[in-house]
């Protein structure tokens, strides 16, 4: 048969940004909610900030069924985790339990970019961000998703602390305040939405801290 | 074929299994593999899609006081940096290290799972297993997953009870046993200084600073490597992180900045 | 994997539905869609049902292949059966079946053997409206207004320009046949045979299919290469 037909593919790209900072005692996550399809926009309140536990949230970006499909799977594995454990998991073992969940389809990988934000044992704000196929990396701060090629450099210009890796080790929490940290990404989503289409609409930002969590909302260009 | 997948065993759940409402949630994961009928041209486009980071420069080599083990902290995608903080010295236990180069996830992953099979072998013999062994693990993993598109090329470094031991295994199947190695993009460079300044009875300050040196020469020459220059030393009490030098601040150290003689000043000219 | 799987796949569609467009309104859903059934250019059937109702609550409606979207009505049946034999004076919601159908649709695709459709479901449950859309992929979402394949170019801007949370039934009628009536013009597979229906907490009501009235005399639709030289 030579007639040329409509073919498909398993995957989309649904666009989206996210960001987290952490802080001494706070940690700030942040995502866009416009959803993409190419040039089309399919719906511009759609939220891709998931709370896996009481201190461990997740802001996905890439193809929202397999985002979901993840969200889905880590709920559940959390709820388990419930079940057997009677406590909440700590940000650092969703960490590690989200590269593992990434890792096992990783012949069929989930197109999803993660920026995984919590409070650590110690209270102390976390930030741990993956590539789609589980590899992670503990930082201050981290970009995901569409417009990361353009938040990621202001954010070094504005946060950029003495690597880990660094020996002898050198002081490197994130010197913002709760309230810079909040303004700091309200800026940047600002900017990205300037320049990438896969960005704007609203932005939803979850701040955690000793007393619990809050959710913030700020409207962006929707063109 | 049959996958060798007992790397993902886990130890057994504490609920029974029969519990219908967990489901497979608590049976050991295992890997999801997609339906297609080119499985080879499906995995490389999808990773390709989720665009993996690359570049690297990593090196380890053997001399008399032990393991020198050393690499950058760069991941590019394409001409983008997409993280100058990369942990690619693995510590698989206080022991043992792995170095990472090719797919990340693929290293880190597997080299974890490595670590729980050396903690495994030496809860069951009651000592710790042997570089060999434990490269051989990981050779023989890497080796039943050949031809799916596994990218690692990594280095397991090590004391055991022969001494330090010091192996090459990758992705295609290969395994080495050597002296000196360096894996990744920029390790053309690596070689040339390692090569020319290595020594086996170097002191533990001298190999560290010929690490370092030879990552540094690396990062300079190779866009796809830098960041940060890490030094891992292995000797009889395990391992020890010697030094981490931002290669920036590096180039000022091996080429320091002096002032240039003034040929001439520029004076102010008198009026006319 | 399973090679006999790899024959039987849905490869490309064969019959196919055009858009579906539904909003909220006042008191609920409305959904509108033509009965057109393309069998690649070919306007091969002109009287296909593709707006159903589900349960006592929900509308399903469906662009794409027609045959893949008779299968989902089949699920649905069963699984409204065995909601009912509980017998327990619950059901599900629009909410529910929107879940379920994301599930099929993303299990489908995991399985390399999709259903080739775009899906709106709409409903209202206990005064609670609903309105969402799955596609052969997966991708779902909630809106105040959706809209499949050509009709989320075409007629969501004009959406997103008139729609308001109290449409009344007669306003969201008419907003529709405006979209509608742009498809028309613009989808070369649309017909002009259109079902509108819709939802309240009464129940689903189908309306019998109508057509819109046409002005094709507009000077551009004429003579739609004037002033662009250098074409035909």
């Amino acid at each position: 048969m030579t007639k040329k037909h409509a073919n498909w593919s398993p995957y989309d790209n649904n666009g989206g940004s996210c960001v987290a900072i952490a802080g001494a005692d706070y940690c700030v996550i942040a995502a866009d909610t416009r959803m993409s399809t190419g040039y089309n926009i399919l719906t511009r309140d759609y939220s891709k900030i998931s709370q896996l536990a009481d201190k461990a949230v997740m802001a996905s970006s890439g193809f929202q069924a397999d985002v979901k499909a993840l969200q889905k799977a880590l709920s559940a594995k959390h709820l388990i985790y419930q079940h057997q454990h009677n406590k909440q998991m700590s940000c650092p073992a969703m960490a590690q339990l989200l590269s593992n969940t990434l890792y096992y389809k990783r012949f069929f990988p989930y197109y999803a970019f993660n920026v995984l934000g919590g409070l650590d044992n110690e209270g102390k704000g976390c930030v741990f961000t993956y590539d789609a196929v589980g590899s992670y990396e503990r930082v201050g701060y981290s970009a995901q998703g569409s417009g990361s090629t353009l938040i990621i450099p202001f954010l070094d210009n504005q946060l950029k602390s003495p690597s880990p890796l660094l020996l002898p080790a050198k002081d490197a929490v994130t010197p913002l305040s709760e309230t810079e940290a909040i303004d700091l990404v309200k800026t940047v989503f600002a900017s990205a939405t300037e320049r990438d289409i896969y960005t704007g609409d609203k932005v939803e930002i979850v701040i955690l801290n000793a007393s619990g969590m809050r959710r913030e909302y700020m409207e962006l260009r929707k063109d | 074929m049959k996958l060798d997948t007992t790397g993902l065993e886990s130890l057994p759940t504490l609920i029974a299994p029969q519990n219908d409402v967990v489901g497979d949630l608590s049976a050991a994961p295992s890997f999801d593999l997609p339906n297609s009928n080119d499985f080879d041209g499906f995995v490389k486009e999808a990773i390709q899609m989720v665009k993996p980071a690359k570049g690297t420069t990593t090196l380890a080599f053997i001399f008399k006081e032990g393991v020198m083990v050393a690499a950058d902290s760069r991941a590019s995608m394409g001409g983008y940096i997409s993280s100058q903080s990369v942990k690619k010295i693995i510590e698989i236990n206080p022991y043992m290290l792995g170095t990472m180069a090719g797919g990340a996830a693929d290293c880190q992953f597997w080299h974890r799972n490595l670590g729980i099979k050396c903690r495994l072998h030496e809860l069951a013999n009651k000592r710790r297993i042997s570089v060999t062994g434990a490269s051989k693990l990981l050779a023989n993993i890497l080796y039943s997953y050949r031809g799916m598109g596994l990218s690692v090329g990594t280095m397991i470094a090590g004391w055991d009870e022969t001494g330090p031991g010091l192996y090459y295994v990758d992705s295609e199947g290969g395994r080495l046993k050597g002296t000196r190695f360096s894996v990744g993009s920029g390790s053309p460079y690596a070689y040339g200084v390692l090569d020319n300044g290595y020594r086996y009875d170097l002191s533990v300050e001298e190999a560290a600073e010929l690490a370092r040196r030879a990552i540094y020469h690396a990062t300079f020459r190779d866009g796809a490597s830098g960041g940060v220059a890490s030094v891992y030393y292995v000797g009889p009490n395990g391992w020890k992180k010697l030094s981490g030098d931002d290669v920036g601040e590096l180039h000022y150290h091996y080429y320091p900045v002096t002032p240039s003689t003034v040929e001439q000043e520029m004076v102010e000219a008198t009026g006319a | 994997m399973e090679r006999v799987a790899d024959s039987q796949r849905t490869l490309y569609p064969y019959v196919t539905g055009t858009s579906v467009v539904a909003i909220k309104y006042k008191d609920g859903i409305l959904m509108a869609a033509d009965m057109g059934g393309s069998y690649g250019s070919t306007l091969r059937y002109k009287s296909v049902e593709r707006i159903k109702p589900i349960g006592k609550h929900s509308l399903l409606g469906a662009s794409g292949e027609i045959s893949d979207f008779q299968e989902i009505l089949r699920y649905l049946d069963e699984l409204i059966l065995y909601d009912n034999m509980w017998d327990d004076g619950n059901s599900l919601g629009p909410k529910e079946v929107h879940n379920y159908l994301t599930r099929v649709m993303y299990n489908r695709r995991n399985k390399f053997n999709p259903l080739w459709n775009a899906l709106v479901l709409g409903g209202i449950k206990n005064g609670q409206k609903y309105l969402g859309m799955v596609n052969m992929i997966g991708i779902n979402f909630e809106d105040n207004h959706v809209a499949t394949g050509l009709g989320n170019h075409l007629t969501r801007p004009i959406l997103r320009d008139e729609w308001h949370e109290n449409l009344t039934f007669e306003e969201g009628v008419k907003l529709l046949e405006k979209c509608m009536r742009v498809l028309l013009y613009r989808d070369r597979s649309a017909v002009n045979k259109i079902q509108i229906s819709k939802i309240t907490d009464e129940g689903a009501t189908l309306f019998p299919p109508f057509s819109l009235k046409t002005y094709w005399e507009f000077s551009s639709f004429k003579n739609p290469t004037a002033g662009a030289e250098g074409s035909w």
